[in-house]
């Protein structure tokens, strides 16, 4: 980490090629990437500033198909990304939210799509089976965003659907719900009268066994990133496949956990 | 059972059994443990009557109670905490700053006019409180929700405090508080600072200010 700007007596601190860290954060909400005739994948519009020569590229651009190939494992939502190619510092930042970098060494970690910002193209991002959320393998540098510094936990741990960033190395992500106040005889009433309304809090993300669950610090989301469709087949999560599955497309699940959100709305 | 304050925008919370804890509903991060989360119709302490009274104050954030053993985490749209140990004496704060509080404090609401008159009405008009506003009392932690960070500005005999009313976050102690306005020709002719009205706090405690002018 290098000083924050306004941290010295003099005023703010100016920065130039020379000062600006190397794949580090200038401050909370900025990330500097250096390009030394390297590559790095990035989401559309996170680039801020750059000094040097760089090129920034679609993805499907005839060159770099080979790359695509071996780093990018989803085709389908390619067209979300660019490639900065050349030489230099390039400042990566998103609506001034908290910027971080995380390193992977033959790891994976699955992230939501709205979270990921930029990755090194020696991981390799492919879709989650979870909809909505990317998973990287292998080893190399990547940048995310959140909302609030991203603190991290270890399982056991139940986490807001709203709150939670990713997961590295957990086998068992679920659903938790917890009902306990509807049942018996008040809870019957509050049932059916819809009276004392929900606490919010009835379903969460349970994450058990060997890991670290990322959580932001607020119950704001970042807006979703398209991860892309996956293929229309029996058997594939969000894919449609089965005449069962109709009812649960559309991206998050709608569950009581927004019916709370709602009365909480009209003030219940 | 104090809030560890885990960064700026997230608290840490520690719940035993027999210990309760009041939250705003929605609050909760993410938890460890056996922990129960139950909407409160009441939105708060007391029986049906000061229910009733806090719906009537337009004080009645929805709150949910927090029981059984572990840890949770709270935090609440970006908004910055502060965490308030309160010793015996009462923090008056709006309803919807309260993130959390411990169940031992004693929750009550204040009519604004009880404290000067039609002044105080007005007050609470210019600081966005309203004509009422909660109080908490007692011995435990306060954990309230602020637009940028949290500045705690003592208060002395000797040296009252004035505050933009709209930067105002909580205050407690023993505290009077009253409108000071600066309202002069300028202002009629549009041409005035923009800061004719001030909070000016005095006595022996502590006053809370917000990093920004922007309502929860």
């Amino acid at each position: 980490m290098t000083t924050y700007p306004g941290s010295g007596p003099a005023g703010p601190l100016v920065h130039d090629p020379a000062t600006l860290p190397a794949d580090d954060n200038v401050n909370a909400y900025t990330f500097c990437v250096e390009l030394k005739g390297s590559e790095w994948f990035l989401q559309k519009g996170k680039m801020i500033a750059y000094y040097g020569s760089m090129e920034f590229n679609g993805i499907g651009h005839g060159r770099l198909d080979r790359l695509v190939r071996t780093s990018f494992h989803s085709p389908l939502h390619a067209s979300d990304w660019v490639v900065a190619s050349g030489s230099g510092k390039m400042l990566l930042a998103d609506r001034a939210f908290d910027v971080n970098s995380f390193d992977l060494e033959e790891g994976n970690l699955t992230i939501r799509s709205g979270n990921l910002l930029a990755f090194q193209p020696s991981l390799a991002l492919k879709q989650s089976i979870v909809p909505g959320f990317l998973t990287l393998i292998g080893t190399g540098k990547f940048v995310a965003a959140s909302n609030g510094p991203v603190v991290f936990m270890e399982p056991p741990i139940r986490v807001d659907p709203q709150a939670l960033v990713g997961w590295a190395d957990c086998p068992s992500p679920c659903h938790h719900y917890d009902h306990a106040y509807m049942t018996g005889l008040m809870g019957g009433l509050r049932a059916m009268t819809g009276l004392g309304g929900a606490s919010g809090e009835e379903h969460q993300f349970e994450f058990v066994g060997a890991g670290t669950v990322l959580l932001q610090s607020s119950e704001a989301l970042m807006a979703e990133q398209a991860a892309g469709a996956v293929p229309n087949e029996p058997g594939v999560p969000g894919g449609g496949g089965g005449p069962g599955h109709q009812g649960q497309q559309g991206g998050a699940p709608r569950l009581p956990g927004q019916l709370g959100d709602l009365q909480r709305r009209f003030g219940l | 059972m104090p809030f560890r304050e885990i960064n700026s925008k997230m608290i840490e919370a520690t719940v035993a059994p027999g210990q309760k804890l009041f939250s705003q509903r929605g609050a909760m991060l993410a938890y460890k443990g056996e922990v129960s989360f139950t909407p409160n119709v009441q939105g708060g302490q007391g029986g049906i009557m000061s229910m009733i009274g806090r719906r009537a104050a337009g004080e009645s954030t929805p709150l949910m109670t927090v029981e059984g053993s572990g840890t949770v985490l709270f935090g609440h749209g970006g908004h910055h905490i502060q965490v308030i140990t309160l010793e015996g004496d009462t923090l008056y704060v709006e309803a919807d700053r309260l993130l959390a509080f411990d169940g031992t404090l004693q929750q009550g609401t204040m009519f604004m006019g009880s404290q000067g008159g039609v002044m105080g009405m007005v007050r609470g008009q210019v600081t966005g409180q309203g004509l009422f506003t909660t109080t908490l009392k007692g011995h435990g932690s306060v954990a309230v929700m602020a637009h940028g960070g949290v500045v705690e500005v003592p208060i002395s005999p000797q040296r009252p405090v004035h505050v933009d009313p709209q930067a105002y976050v909580a205050h407690h102690g023993d505290v009077r508080n009253k409108l000071s306005s600066a309202l002069g020709l300028r202002d009629l002719v549009g041409r005035g600072s923009g800061e004719a009205f001030q909070l000016e706090l005095s006595g022996s405690g502590a006053v809370y200010v917000q990093a920004s002018e922007e309502k929860l």
